[in-house]
Formats: structure tokens, C-alpha cells, sequence
């Protein structure tokens, strides 16, 4: 009878690539031969393409149907190929006019009843078709002001099978009726629920050198530890960060949009990300579901979904060995590669750390340590369980102590308000950004080490303390990279033109725990 | 190893048989000889109720393989008659006879190992220790202190645990200096097993001092035993950081009984641990230090190593008697002023003031204008 041809896109990780679905209809023994590598949710695509092309009133062919998607050598992975497939049976069979598939991308899950449903991964899939010269969409409506975030592409939304046939068709579509997409219920779970957004700084009492260390990693984006008893707030600190930050940068946005995507994560209505986004996973979570994994399709994970946006391990040190080896690559590149027998996913993962940690597994050594009941090989256990890379990518290490009883009657005042420290952090922010005009980074900590030196070099006179530091073998080079750039984050919140001695001192306290250097920002924030 | 005369060789087959600072086993070898309590264990003939145990592990004693062990690790015993014995040891005979239980005896020989002789620790070594889950302030402390001893000549001592021991090892390496590590376990049984690679490199110009058998295993007990040696082989005890519960108390409380200086290095309050040196340095015979200017001042003979004296800057106005103090208050930095409203200010007569004004202007303090009197640029506090 002939053949059809529709488009589709295989994602891996954020990266999708294009795949070409083909059916024939010939004469023969009826039946269904499906190649190019699909997996299981693929190859049930028959059963749900057949009920929803009888339903949406087209025929079904008993004839000898072959379907193959290339490059054949692909896994095909996920339901969303159920479109593309019922397309292209469809213009096979003459029942679309010939060529109304041209430079289109089909991507949608079919009902049995024909209804077209939402799936994940929309925005990097369409982001790719438009990379590869497609002018046209064709996805659920569910995830149409997914597709139409990005301009020049045109976007059919639609709701059912039997609409695709129309539109294609030139015909009027028929009359919708009350279409549940299948992300109905994650819709709710859109990014007003990612976390982060409520609560103000002032609620946690005392703490004034913490929420200096907040406010400095806030405006200069280091990663930041805070270590100390239960129950002096840093969990409360850490949830009210992310309202610290200023929003994100389009191109930022675009780009954890694709991955909020892929986790199905994202507003029906208003899908775009626009805050930086929060990650607090639990350290009892699996491995994948922090890093990224997943047993078909590998699904970003907690440190990918915080790309842009802050990701905060609670009791950082309870986390699996493997969690704390897996932070490495993204710290340094910024994005994450799950390797598998069968190909690899890469992910964003460009976030701001924020670790918590007790001071010693029973959680009750600080003060006097007179009720902790750890020994000595037990607590320096769990201080090394904090790898060495990771430890030394660490800009501000903090002990947190507990909160006195007179700073529990002390209101914090508007200096110490979410809305002041936001105000401080953005504007110490643009300073930044004025010295990176025309370079691709927005904040003193993404700056590449070398960079950095070249770009914003200390005065002579100020760097003597970290000199100092290096040639006494108490930090090391990157160590001292880190102290500069901490330096200029301190001298970005007091508005200055460029750091002097005591934020060169301030930056050497906050990164040395206060062994070295000295700190007077405090007296600033609360 | 050189032929070995019988009595170290007696010598060394009872570190195999009386625990590490017995008192008993102690006193008895040096007043009997170890050659002779050998042979009347051997022979039955028990010197005490407690040598019963003693003759049960004398059987047992293989002094070839202790030998051999020794050897491989090229080890030499040292006994009290060979010249490279320190002196500071006889003070734990004054233990001895009050200890009771307590294994506070003096030690009959030891096991060294590294090019340093034991002798150069007498009266001056100092020794640090502290916690083994130190912080990044006590690490800091106890280097700097252990660099700052060693590059003044003295033989740090400590335990070679993790935390503070070793960074105190670490300090006096790094300063060139010399470091000796008082282990618990035997001379070839390197522990912690992480700290082998320092424990070899500490012997290249250090030492390593065990009073334990070759091949024993450290236990909770001879920790506590060794700690009387390192008191004892140095001058002073400087404990950098320990929990209100700790090992480096033990230490301390040997360095107190024995009459060594005893010293602690502060922290924050609110570290648990520096909550256990705090403690000490409550107790009257301990000394707060804070670096090794101080330690040695503690650890020399009276007045031959005084620590700087440390102390804010020096201004002009501190020489200053009260009265032109006033006046220097009263004076406006901006704006002069005339003698007469600064006198009234100063709570002074006009004359009185004047004659201050002109003496305070002569050193500069002061400045006369047209309009009468100001500060300086530079302000009141000019050094």
C-alpha cells in the first residue's frame, strides 16, 4: 500500500537526537514488525496506536506492517514515539495528505482512545529539532507552552489524534473535549513547589556570623559548609537561600527548564523556569535520584534539577560515599556524564553547594562535649567521610553555634530580612557582572582559576596574607584562588572598587574556618 | 645486631614478660639485675606473689624472634648504662614506690629506632600532644609550636597518633628539626597503620622510642603506660586540644606528678575540644601558652629564653599625665578652637590649659591655627 515517514527525537540527557519513523504497509500475512532498537514502552506502542487510530474513526490495516526508526542503532526509549508511529501508519495508508509531515517533529504518548497525552522531556526535545533545521511541533497541548518557549518554531498543540489528522488534513478540528494530560497531577508539584521560596532569614534567630557566611556565598556564589549542633538553624538558613538570588538569566532559564523537562517537573500553564531552583535531597535517597539514573531512561537527578539553583545536603556527611565521589565532576565542569553499557547521558549540573553537618555522628559534640558520647577514631571517621576534592572545593567553612538565650529574644531586624540581604547580594552581584562585562560569567566563583588571576588580580599589597598562607603550606594554589575570589565577593557587598586588606583577611577567615585572617562582616547584616 | 652482653639480653626477654612500667618488674631489675630475676623465674624460685604470671611467660619467650624482628627494623635496646640513656627518666622512680597498681615504673631499657640519640632529648625535648579528632585551629597551633621548638633546636616528642601527635611531627619536620615519636605498641609495629609513611620518615632524623617487646600490639592500657615516657622524656608537656575526656590528660597528669611543666593552649569555649585543656589550665599547676616563644621560656632555665613581651602599640598620648589627657579630649579635631572653651571643656583654668597647649604642640600633639587650637590630621592617638 506504501510508506509513510514521520520525525521524532531520542533524548539522551538533555541532548536529543532526531529519528526517522517509517512504516510500510504491504500485502502479506497480517502483522507488526517493529526495528531500531526499541525498548519495552516502544514496542507496546502497537496495542496503544492501534486502539487510538480505530478510535479516532481511521482504519486499522490488516495487512503486513513493518515500522523502523533510525539510525537504527539508537535505543529508543519512552512512549512518546506513539505519535510519530500513528503518523506515519497513517500517511502511509493515504489518509494524510502526502508531504504534511515536512520538517516536523512529532512527540506525544496516544490513549487508547486517541487523546494525545503530555510527556517529559518536551523543551530539550524540540530545543534539538529546532538545532537541527525542524520548523514545526507537533507535541500534546499539555506541553505546548513547553514547545513555545522557544521563537521561530511553530508549535501545533494538540489534544487528540483525530485533531493532528485535521490540522494536518486542512480540516476543521473537531470540538475538544475536557482533555486530561497525563501531567495533570504533576502540574501542581511545578516550580511554585520547588522549595526555597518561603520563609524569611529573619525567622532564625541569632547566628549573626552565619548569616554573613550567607549573604557573602549568596552574592559571590561559593559553595558553602556549615557545621554544628542540631537545632541552630542551618537548615532553616539553607531553605531561605535560594530567595537570597536574583532571578535567573534567560539562557540560565532555558537551560534548567530543559532538565525540570525531562523529571516532568515543570507548571502546565507556565512552564518556564524563572528562580533559581532548590534541591534538598534526603541522605537516605538512592544514588540515581541524587546523581541522575534510572532504570530505561536515565533521568536527571537532585544535582542536575539544581542546575543554576542551589543544592543543599542535609547532614552532608550521612550521604553515600558514592553521592560524595559523584559531586566531583560537577563541581569541576560543571555537568554530569552517566555512563552506561549502552551510551551515556550527559546533564547540567552547575550548582551552588550548601552542605549541614553535626560536628560528630551523636550530634551532641559542641560546648564542652561533655554528653557526646563519640570516640575520637569515630569522629575523625566522620569528619574524613567529607572527601578531599570536595572539602577543598568548599570557598566558606563555618562552625555554627548554638544559638545563646539571649539571641533567642532578639529579633532580627531588617538588616537581617531576606528582602535586605537579597537587595545587598544583587547589587554586589552587578558589580560583578560589570567587571565580567562581555565574558560568559555572572559571579566571582564560576570564574576559571587562571582567569581569574589574569582578569581580577589582588593589588600586591593585599595579597600578603594569602601569600603568606601559601608559603607557609597552610592553603593551597587553588586554595588561594578561591581566598581572591572570595575576597572580591566581600569587597562587591561593602561596594568597593576593588578589595583591600581587611576583605583579603575577611576572605582568608571565612575560608580557614577562622584559624587565620579575621571577620568583621557581621557586624554588617544583623 | 652486635653481640649482646647476658643482661640486655635478660633485659629484653622481660619486656616480653612484666607488662610495660610494672613497678615491681622495674625495681627488681635495676636492683637485682635482669639476669638474675630470669634465672630465679626459671628456677622457681618466685620473687613475689605477682611473678607467678611472669614465669608462665618466660616460657613462652622466643628471644631470637624478638631479635630478628628488631633487626629488620634496625631497632637497638638501649639500657640505663649506655651512654645514649636519658636522664629524665629516673624521675619516674619517685612513682615507683607510691604507684600501687599504677604501671608508672621507671623503664628497664628501650627500643629505639631512627639516627637520633635518646640522649638528646634529656631536659630540653619538648613534648605535644593532644586530640587525635583535632580541628584545623589545633592542627595549625600544634605545628606552629612544634616548628617553632624544633627550629630553636629542641626534640619535639609525641605519640604519632592522628590529630595533634601528628601534626606536631609534622611541624618539627617541616621546620628541619628533629621529632621523636614515643609509640605503644612494639618498635616494629607501626601504628596507626596511616601514619607508617610519617612514622619512617620521622626516623630519618628522628626517633622512635617503645618500651614495648617487638611485635606487641598497641592496647588502651599501654597508651596510657607510654604516656608516662613522653612526660618524662621531655622538659615540658604542651597539650594543644583534648575533650573534657581524653588520652592527652594522661599525659599531663604524668607531666604534673613528675614535675614537668605543664602546659595547655586555649581555644574557643564553645570547642569541645579545647573544653579538656581548659579544664587543666583551671588547675594551678598548669601554664596557658599560645606559641613557642612562650613554651620555651617554660621549658629553659629561668631568664634564658624570655618570651617577648607582647603588648599594644605605644602612643604618644600614654605618657601623657591626666590633666593633658583632658585637654587632648577637649581639643576639636576639625574645627579649632580657642584655649578658653577647650579649658572650660577640660575642666581647667585658661592658663593652666594654655600652658599645656603650647607643651602639647611642642610634641606635636596639638596644632595652634589663627583661630586658636586643633588636632592633627593624623588625630589624638598618633603613635
Amino acid at each position: 500500500m506504501g510508506t509513510g515517514i514521520a520525525y521524532s527525537v531520542s533524548l539522551d540527557g538533555v541532548i536529543g537526537r532526531l529519528v526517522c519513523v517509517e512504516a510500510d504497509i504491504s500485502p502479506g500475512i497480517p502483522g507488526w514488525a517493529l526495528s531500531g532498537l526499541p525498548d519495552a514502552s516502544v514496542a507496546e506502542s502497537r496495542d496503544r496506536c492501534r486502539a487510538a487510530i480505530i478510535n479516532s474513526f481511521q482504519k486499522w490495516p490488516d495487512l503486513k506492517i513493518t515500522v523502523g526508526m533510525y539510525p537504527a542503532d539508537v535505543r529508543k526509549v519512552g512512549s512518546h514515539y506513539d505519535l510519530p508511529i500513528a503518523l506515519a501508519l497513517l500517511l502511509a495508508q493515504g489518509k494524510l495528505p502526502p508531504g504534511c509531515l515536512h520538517s516536523t517533529v512529532a512527540f506525544g504518548e496516544l490513549g487508547l482512545d486517541g487523546r494525545l497525552r503530555a510527556v517529559p522531556g518536551v523543551l530539550p526535545a524540540v530545543l534539538s529539532a529546532y538545532d537541527n533545521g525542524v520548523e514545526r511541533v507537533i507535541v500534546p497541548a499539555a506541553n505546548a507552552p513547553e514547545a513555545q518557549l522557544i521563537d521561530g518554531l511553530e508549535v501545533i498543540g494538540a489534544v487528540s489524534l483525530a485533531e493532528c489528522i485535521a490540522l494536518l488534513s486542512g480540516e476543521d478540528p473537531p470540538e475538544r473535549d475536557d482533555v486530561v494530560p497525563l501531567m495533570a497531577e504533576l502540574s501542581a508539584v511545578g516550580r511554585k513547589d520547588l522549595g526555597g521560596e518561603e520563609g524569611d532569614l529573619s525567622d532564625v534567630r541569632g547566628q549573626r556570623q552565619t548569616r554573613w557566611c550567607v549573604e557573602v556565598a549568596a552574592a559571590g556564589r561559593h559553595h558553602l559548609f556549615l557545621e554544628g549542633p542540631p537545632g541552630a538553624g542551618k537548615t532553616m538558613l539553607a531553605e531561605r537561600f535560594p530567595r537570597l538570588l536574583p532571578d535567573l538569566e534567560l539562557w540560565q532559564s532555558i537551560e534548567v527548564t530543559k532538565v525540570h523537562s525531562l523529571a516532568g517537573l515543570l507548571a502546565r500553564d507556565d512552564p518556564r523556569v524563572t528562580r533559581p531552583p532548590y534541591q534538598a535531597p534526603n541522605h537516605a535517597d538512592t544514588v540515581p535520584s541524587v546523581i541522575g539514573g534510572g532504570t530505561r531512561m536515565i533521568k536527571p537527578g537532585a544535582i542536575s534539577l539544581a542546575h543554576h539553583g542551589v543544592l543543599f545536603l542535609d547532614e552532608a556527611l550521612e550521604f553515600r560515599p558514592t553521592v560524595h565521589d559523584a559531586l566531583r565532576q560537577p563541581l569541576e565542569s560543571g555537568e554530569i556524564t552517566i555512563r552506561r553499557s549502552d551510551g551515556a547521558a550527559r546533564f547540567p549540573a552547575r550548582f551552588q553547594l550548601i552542605l549541614a553537618a553535626n560536628p560528630c555522628p551523636c550530634g551532641l559534640g559542641y560546648g564542652k562535649g561533655a554528653d557526646c558520647t563519640c570516640t575520637p577514631s569515630r569522629r575523625r571517621q566522620y569528619k574524613e567521610r567529607l572527601s578531599g576534592p570536595v572539602r577543598d572545593r568548599l570557598d566558606i567553612v563555618h562552625t555554627v553555634l548554638p544559638v545563646s538565650r539571649a539571641e533567642m529574644r532578639q529579633q532580627v531586624g531588617f538588616e537581617g530580612s531576606s528582602l535586605a540581604v537579597a537587595h545587598r547580594v544583587t547589587a554586589a552581584r552587578e558589580r560583578a557582572r560589570a567587571r565580567f562585562a562581555g565574558m560568559p560569567w555572572q559571579t566571582n566563583a564560576e570564574v576559571p582559576g587562571f582567569e581569574f588571576r589574569r582578569r581580577c588580580p589582588l593589588p600586591p599589597d593585599v595579597a600578603e596574607p594569602i601569600e603568606d598562607l601559601v608559603a607557609r603550606g597552610k592553603l593551597t594554589q587553588r586554595g588561594a584562588d578561591r581566598v581572591a575570589r572570595l575576597a572580591w565577593t566581600v569587597a562587591d557587598l561593602a561596594g568597593r572598587e576593588r578589595p583591600g586588606l581587611t576583605d583579603v583577611q575577611e576572605a582568608v577567615f571565612l575560608r580557614t574556618r577562622g584559624v587565620h585572617g579575621c571577620s568583621g562582616g557581621a557586624s554588617r547584616v544583623a | 645486631m652486635p653481640e649482646l652482653d647476658a643482661e640486655r639480653l635478660a633485659r629484653i626477654q622481660m619486656t616480653r614478660v612484666a607488662e610495660p612500667g610494672d613497678p615491681d618488674a622495674c625495681r627488681l631489675v635495676r636492683e637485682h639485675s635482669a639476669v638474675a630475676l630470669v634465672q630465679r623465674l626459671r628456677s622457681g624460685r618466685l620473687p613475689s606473689p605477682k611473678a607467678q604470671s611472669w614465669a608462665e611467660r618466660l616460657a613462652g619467650v622466643d628471644v631470637d624472634a624478638m631479635l630478628i624482628a628488631a633487626e629488620r627494623v634496625s631497632a637497638r635496646y638501649l639500657v640505663p648504662d649506655d651512654p645514649e640513656w636519658p636522664d629524665g627518666l629516673t624521675d619516674l622512680r619517685w612513682l615507683e614506690s607510691a604507684a600501687g597498681d599504677r604501671l608508672a615504673g621507671e623503664p628497664f631499657g628501650l627500643w629505639v629506632r631512627g639516627t637520633l640519640a635518646l640522649s638528646e632529648l634529656s631536659g630540653t625535648a619538648v613534648a605535644i600532644v593532644g586530640a587525635r579528632a583535632s580541628t584545623e585551629y589545633g592542627d595549625h597551633v600544634a605545628g606552629s609550636i612544634a616548628a617553632g621548638c624544633a627550629a630553636r633546636g629542641r626534640v619535639v616528642v609525641s605519640g604519632g597518633a592522628y590529630g595533634i601527635d601528628a601534626a606536631a611531627h609534622r611541624g618539627a619536620l617541616a621546620a628541619e628539626g628533629r621529632t621523636a615519636a614515643v609509640l605503644a605498641s612494639g618498635i616494629d609495629r607501626l601504628y596507626p597503620v596511616g601514619h607508617d609513611g610519617l612514622l619512617e620518615e620521622l626516623t630519618c632524623s628522628g626517633l622512635l622510642v617503645s618500651e614495648a617487646a617487638p611485635g606487641c600490639a598497641p592496647s588502651r592500657s599501654r597508651f596510657l603506660v607510654r604516656n608516662r615516657l613522653i612526660a618524662a622524656l621531655s622538659a615540658g608537656t604542651v597539650v594543644v586540644e583534648a575533650a573534657l575526656r581524653s588520652g592527652s590528660l594522661n599525659t599531663a597528669r604524668w607531666a604534673r606528678d613528675i614535675g614537668r611543666v605543664l602546659m595547655g593552649v586555649p581555644g574557643p569555649v564553645t570547642s569541645m575540644m579545647s573544653a579538656g585543656v581548659h579544664e587543666m589550665l583551671r588547675q594551678p599547676e598548669s601554664v596557658l601558652v599560645t606559641d613557642a616563644d612562650e613554651v620555651l621560656e617554660l621549658v629553659s632555665p629561668i631568664g634564658t629564653a624570655p618570651a617577648p613581651v607582647k603588648q599594644g602599640p605605644v602612643l604618644a598620648r600614654d605618657s601623657l599625665d591626666d590633666a593633658s589627657r583632658r585637654l587632648l579630649d577637649a581639643t576639636p579635631l576639625v574645627a579649632a578652637a580657642p584655649a578658653g572653651s577647650i579649658a572650660t571643656i577640660a575642666g581647667m583654668t585658661a592658663p593652666q590649659a594654655l600652658e599645656r597647649l603650647a607643651e602639647l604642640a611642642r610634641i606635636g600633639l596639638v596644632i595652634r591655627v589663627a583661630n586658636g587650637w586643633r588636632l592633627p590630621p593624623t588625630g589624638p592617638d598618633a603613635p
